[in-house]
């Protein structure tokens, strides 16, 4: 695998996880938000589905969007399979559930009295919210990061969605896939090294981010 | 006449999906700008829901309440506006994380203060509580203490025209309480800011409040429940009694006949230990056992008798070193019959045995 393929790989990893990683926060976070602050009947029936949603095998949602995105499927006038953007897609739904349970578990933690005292200093019930949320913002970022590590990590979505063209939509995990398909099984771990440290370094990189905020 | 901080009518109020029924029930409230009010109950009576509810976090289920002459739920804006001239601090406040500065700038920030008053008007709140100088020490790792003297700060520095306190000296130690409530005391006559607070010390209720709000389970009472005794009044002609219980005795002074309520305030109730020959003989001399003690304020402690009746007694703190009384041990309470203060007939009333 030369170099510039190497390159061209990482950066479509960053680029459709982190992009899935943004968009399923921004659903999620507000779901979460809403979930751990109002009770109503069925509540606990949504949270065993998101549980349950995050036990889905990345193959299922990779086929289940093939079916939606594929040339016949409802949404294939779009001509969005194989393509980078199918496979964010993909990912979000992936990777969905598993921002909302941890981040509906970090937001219950959030002591009552936050919002609370955030009412009574004044703040409107939406400054509230985003007090609540500031509180509440390692464990959310947390979250976030699980999300993309999830999502970074995946080869069933990305390889039906995307279907690991060169230079196009081939991203680090279907090039591992390649590699040790081909029996280059070196380079597989070599690919797999690179992605661990990638993960790595944006894990320390926000951590390092928040602490200096603090 | 002065303007009505709150009017409040036939408010109901019950916690949805609470395990414990529990409703506040209140016919009439009126409460005028620059007075203070102290409300005075046992744990569970209603005052921090009323608070709640005086602090607009929550909506009375039924009936209306005015602030200020005007419906502050009319509204989403308006109850934010309403909300940010009554603020409340809690029992055991809640401290953001970040620090002391940012806590007390909350407030101002949310109000779009401009960011140049900040510093002097958080330096000044800080002072009067006592905490100069600590604008960047981190909210976390305060003491109990010291975290309700920054809520109280955080919520001096808005200059509300309601500040609503839940207990604002139970975590603070005896002088220092004492300098609080000055300060809130001085705050309620020069800025006329209306005060409302809970206690369950009578004393203090006293000695502050223009007015005092008796509450159990959620009703306006019309005594403390403090020493409250009632029962059937029988006269000799020279003095009364009541006999809350068969054989025991509450003498007090006058002639009165029919069912009465009588209270007794527990900084006239004296204490002397079992066989203290101080104790003389006389009228209103009841033996019991020190089933609690704790420390007020003020260097006072609160101790509760329990024998054939119970009485709460405020007792100095180095009165009690003298006279050992300590738990379990039994003592003797003496009052004098013009300690008792007759309440009113009050059918329905009887001993109080809430603690």
């Amino acid at each position: 695998m030369i170099v510039h393929d190497l390159l061209l790989a990482i950066g479509i990893s960053l680029k459709t996880s982190g992009l899935a990683a943004l968009i399923a926060s921004l659903l999620a976070i507000p779901a979460a938000l809403y979930l751990a602050g109002t009770d109503f009947r069925g509540k606990r029936v949504v949270l065993l589905i998101n549980q349950t949603w995050m036990a889905a095998p990345t193959v299922v949602i990779g086929l289940l969007f093939y079916s939606l995105l594929g040339r016949s499927g409802p949404l294939g006038r779009f001509g969005l399979l194989y393509t980078q953007t199918a496979m964010t897609i993909g990912q979000v739904f992936l990777i969905l559930p598993l921002i909302i349970g941890f981040s509906y578990t970090a937001l219950r933690q959030v002591d009552r009295r936050a919002r609370l005292t955030a009412l009574t200093l004044g703040a409107s019930r939406r400054q509230a919210g985003w007090v609540v949320l500031r509180e509440a913002r390692f464990a959310l970022l947390v979250a976030v990061l699980a999300g993309f590590a999830r999502a970074v990590s995946e080869v069933g979505i990305a390889m039906m969605l995307g279907g690991n063209i060169r230079n196009a939509t081939r991203n680090i995990t279907t090039a591992i896939a390649l590699e040790t398909a081909k029996g280059e099984f070196s380079n597989g771990v070599a690919l797999g090294a690179i992605l661990l440290v990638i993960t790595l370094g944006i894990n320390a990189l926000v951590q390092a981010g928040l602490r200096s905020k603090e | 006449m002065r303007e009505t901080a709150y009017a409040l009518e036939r408010i109901r109020f019950a916690y949805s999906g609470s395990p414990v029924p529990f409703q506040l029930e209140l016919d009439l409230l009126r409460i005028s700008a620059g007075d203070m009010l102290a409300l005075v109950g046992p744990n569970g009576a209603g005052k921090t829901t009323l608070l709640l509810l005086l602090a607009l976090l929550a909506r009375p289920s039924q009936g209306r309440l005015e602030f200020f002459g005007e419906d502050p739920w009319a509204g989403d804006e308006k109850a934010v506006r309403a909300r940010r001239e009554a603020v409340l601090v809690t029992h055991h406040p809640y401290l953001f994380k970040g620090t002391i500065f940012d806590n007390i700038a909350f407030g101002l920030k949310v109000r779009r203060i401009p960011e140049a008053e900040w510093p002097p008007r958080i330096k000044e709140a800080l002072s009067l509580v006592e905490l100069p100088g600590l604008e960047r020490k981190p909210a976390s790792g305060l003491s109990a203490g010291q975290a309700q003297r920054v809520a109280l700060a955080r919520a001096l520095a808005l200059r509300p025209r309601v500040l609503l306190l839940d207990e604002p000296t139970a975590n603070i130690e005896a002088g220092l309480a004492l300098r609080i409530e000055a300060i809130v005391h001085e705050i309620c006559r020069k800025a006329e800011t209306t005060v409302v607070f809970s206690t369950h010390n009578f004393s203090q209720a006293s000695r502050l409040g223009d007015e005092i709000l008796y509450l159990s389970d959620g009703r306006r009472v019309p005594f403390s429940h403090e020493n409250c005794f009632s029962g059937t009044a029988e006269t000799d002609g020279r003095q009364s009694w009541i006999e809350p219980r068969p054989g025991i005795r509450i003498i007090f002074e006058g002639a009165r006949t029919g069912h009465v309520t009588c209270v007794i305030n527990p900084e006239k109730i004296r204490l002397f230990a079992a066989g203290d020959p101080a104790a003389g003989d006389g009228p209103n001399i009841f033996a019991g056992r020190v089933t609690r003690l704790e420390m007020t304020e003020a260097d006072l402690a609160l101790v509760r008798v329990s024998g054939g009746l119970t009485f709460r007694v405020t007792v100095p703190l180095m009165e009690i070193e003298a006279q050992g009384v300590s738990l379990s041990r039994p003592v003797l309470v003496r009052f004098g019959p013009e300690a008792v203060e007759i309440i009113g007939s009050e059918p329905e009333l009887r001993e109080n045995t809430h603690d």
